[in-house]
């Protein structure tokens, strides 16, 4: 529940970012209505939506402290959404996939793509490093055979 | 209607057959879902041009809900949410020993509600289509609200988390051009942006990129592959018998739960296992193994698939991530669906729906034979198919402008929708919230724009007035049932 506390703050703040955001679109008159009307609308709406949230989940927290203690002070934070544990692995490949983005107009589809096969496939846990070469080079040769030769598609 | 025959063109039934392969294939993996694998093939089908490249969409979406069935009763593992429900009886008759016919009467299931959806869309769709031309803005203003509320209600799990995410969704649509005026909105002075975000980006990023994140800690453990012979696939005289009124149920009801906003196939499934256990002939067996448990949900979830296909084709506005990627797929090939689209291009209308039918027929001859080996791709280790589909999911974001822009998109969206996964947001109303946005600004404006600044003008024609009373009983009466459940648990 306090894991839900955070994202209605998050999104409240995700809402009033883009409401100032939106100040620069005129809202016009009702009958001429500006670029700015829609924004405004859906900022203010998520603006209410996220304070829905967090007062719902503030009253089952609430609830929640009011049984009192069940387990462990482990199950008792993994129950309130607060476990710490870090997945690593998936946030590895976060990082993998960032940089993919960035090194792809400089290296190319062929070179960036092989490498994040690679990575991507250790990740996961293959443990040699024939295989992962292998699925890469695979993966690319047909990628780049089916879109950029068949389907003409300019990849960088 | 004749071009119905459209659909027998040797290139069209290569299209059907690859859809429906890839379908299969889609549907028998557990993680990435029809909307992601269209997404994913998108440039590929753009090449085809548009009747055969929106017949293999189409024959990938209905394609996973035959193929999500197979793991759900030979693995436990269902490779669709629609399937979940099939898991409870078909793994218990696969543990029996009667996969075979578990896995027959789920084809022939999805066959007889597939076969006559595909009828009931030939003739409802272009009615639907007739009748929508009296539709204004203020009609699709009042069916897109209706549309994404009612989504927001019936996703499952939070109504608040639902909505928030349909809303951002239409945040999301916002960025770029504005559709009347033309101003460029949100763009933040990146070039990339200035024509809106690549749906494409966003759909591959929230369900491949994120599929694939997630699904690093949960692949490893895979139960043991049921692989039954050919001649066990025939069900017995009295299984046949059993199933006939739950495929009949199934395919009734979940024809029309498909015309409602929302996941309709998983909820279609799940309803029609509910009214089996309580009408159900057979329904104290319910759980332990019972043929019903299988022909009901898979006719009802392929007839919810069918029925969705309808204010798709007729009102141009898509319900569900599945259809919502081939609305854009149909734009990519300038295709506009809605009311004109039977005037303006016969050959697609009646191409794909009798693609529909040819579709079905190829499923369940694939699927009877086909079954062990469609079995064996999803044991396939996760680290040697999920790279593979991160380099896919690039090239097809990358694609759909040329632009590294769009990976970049891909990226963050994945990343956002992973972690969205972990705390239990769902990213199928944002997808929608994504599609629709620009459908409810557009008529919201023209509306007010005719009505002269008269908020009354959005409700001053019938239809209008009806769907938006509609909405209106929709968001409060999923607010008091709410409140009647959390009651009723604390008394309990």
């Amino acid at each position: 529940m306090a894991r839900d506390r955070w994202c209605a703050a998050l999104l409240a703040l995700l809402a009033i970012a883009y409401l100032v955001s939106a100040r620069r679109y005129p809202l016009d008159t009702l009958a001429t209505p500006g670029p700015g009307l829609m924004p405004v609308l859906a900022g203010v709406t998520l603006l209410g939506i996220a304070i829905w949230l967090f007062a719902t989940s503030s009253r089952a927290a609430g609830a929640g402290s009011r049984l009192g203690p069940t387990g462990s002070r482990l199950d008792a934070a993994r129950a309130a959404g607060n476990d710490t544990s870090l997945p690593r692995k998936p946030l590895a490949l976060c990082a993998a996939l960032l940089l993919y983005a960035a090194i792809l107009p400089r290296v190319g589809f062929a070179a960036s793509s092989f490498a994040l096969v690679v990575v991507a496939s250790r990740l996961m846990g293959e443990t040699s490093w024939w295989r992962p070469v292998a699925l890469a080079l695979g993966f690319v040769s047909v990628s780049h055979l089916l879109f950029a030769r068949w389907l003409g598609v300019p990849l960088p | 209607m004749s071009e119905l025959f459209v659909a027998l063109t040797p290139s069209n039934l290569l299209a059907c057959f690859l859809g429906t392969v890839l379908g299969t294939i889609v549907g028998v993996l557990p993680g990435l879902g029809p909307a992601g694998a269209m997404a994913l093939v998108l440039p590929l089908t753009i090449k085809l041009g548009p009747t055969a490249g929106l017949i293999m969409l189409a024959g990938i979406y209905y394609g996973a809900m035959y193929g999500g069935s197979t793991t759900s009763i030979l693995v436990n593992v269902p490779g669709e949410a629609a399937s979940v429900v099939t898991t409870i009886d078909g793994y218990r008759l696969a543990r029996k020993g009667r996969a075979g016919a578990a896995l027959a009467i789920a084809a022939i299931a999805s066959f007889v509600a597939g076969t006559f959806s595909v009828i009931a869309l030939q003739i409802a769709a272009p009615l639907v289509a007739r009748a929508a031309l009296a539709f204004g803005p203020a009609e699709y203003f009042a069916f897109a609200l209706l549309g994404l509320v009612l989504l927001g209600n019936l996703t499952g799990g939070s109504r608040a988390k639902s909505l928030a995410m349909v809303v951002l969704g239409v945040m999301l649509s916002t960025v770029g051009m504005d559709p009347l005026g033309g101003t460029v909105r949100f763009t933040f002075d990146l070039s990339g942006a200035q024509a809106g975000l690549s749906f494409v980006a966003v759909t591959t990023g929230l369900f491949g990129v994120a599929e694939v994140l997630a699904s690093m800690g949960e692949l490893a453990a895979m139960s043991a592959v049921a692989h039954p012979r050919f001649r066990e696939l025939y069900p017995s005289r009295v299984e046949l018998r059993r199933s006939l009124p739950a495929m009949l149920h199934g395919t009734l009801l979940g024809f029309l739960v498909g015309l409602v906003p929302g996941p309709a196939a998983t909820i279609a499934s799940f309803v029609s296992y509910g009214i089996e256990k309580k009408v159900g002939k057979h329904r104290a067996e319910l759980g332990s193994g019972a043929i019903e448990g299988v022909a009901g949900p898979e006719a009802a979830n392929n007839a919810a698939a069918g029925s969705g296909m309808i204010p798709l084709l007729s009102l141009g506005l898509p319900f569900t991530p599945s259809t919502a990627v081939l609305l854009s797929g149909m734009l990519l090939m300038n295709v506009t669906p809605g009311p004109f689209l039977v005037r303006d291009h016969p050959g697609v209308f009646w191409g794909v729906i009798g693609s529909f039918y040819v579709g079905n027929v190829m499923l369940l001859l694939l699927n009877l034979p086909l079954v062990g080996l469609f079995a064996r791709v999803a044991t396939i280790p996760a680290r040697y198919l999920m790279p593979g589909v991160l380099v896919l999911c690039a090239v097809a974001a990358y694609s759909d402008n040329n632009n590294v822009f769009d990976v970049w998109v891909m990226i963050v969206a994945g990343v956002v929708g992973w972690a969205m996964r972990a705390l239990e947001f769902n990213p199928a109303p944002l997808v929608l919230g994504l599609v629709l946005g620009p459908v409810l600004e557009r008529s919201l404006l023209q509306a007010l724009t005719i009505a002269r600044g008269e908020i009354g003008g959005l409700w001053a024609s019938r239809p209008a007035a009806v769907m938006l009373a509609a909405t209106v009983v929709a968001f409060i009466g999923s607010g008091v049932t709410a409140l009647t459940r959390r009651a009723a648990t604390r008394r309990s």
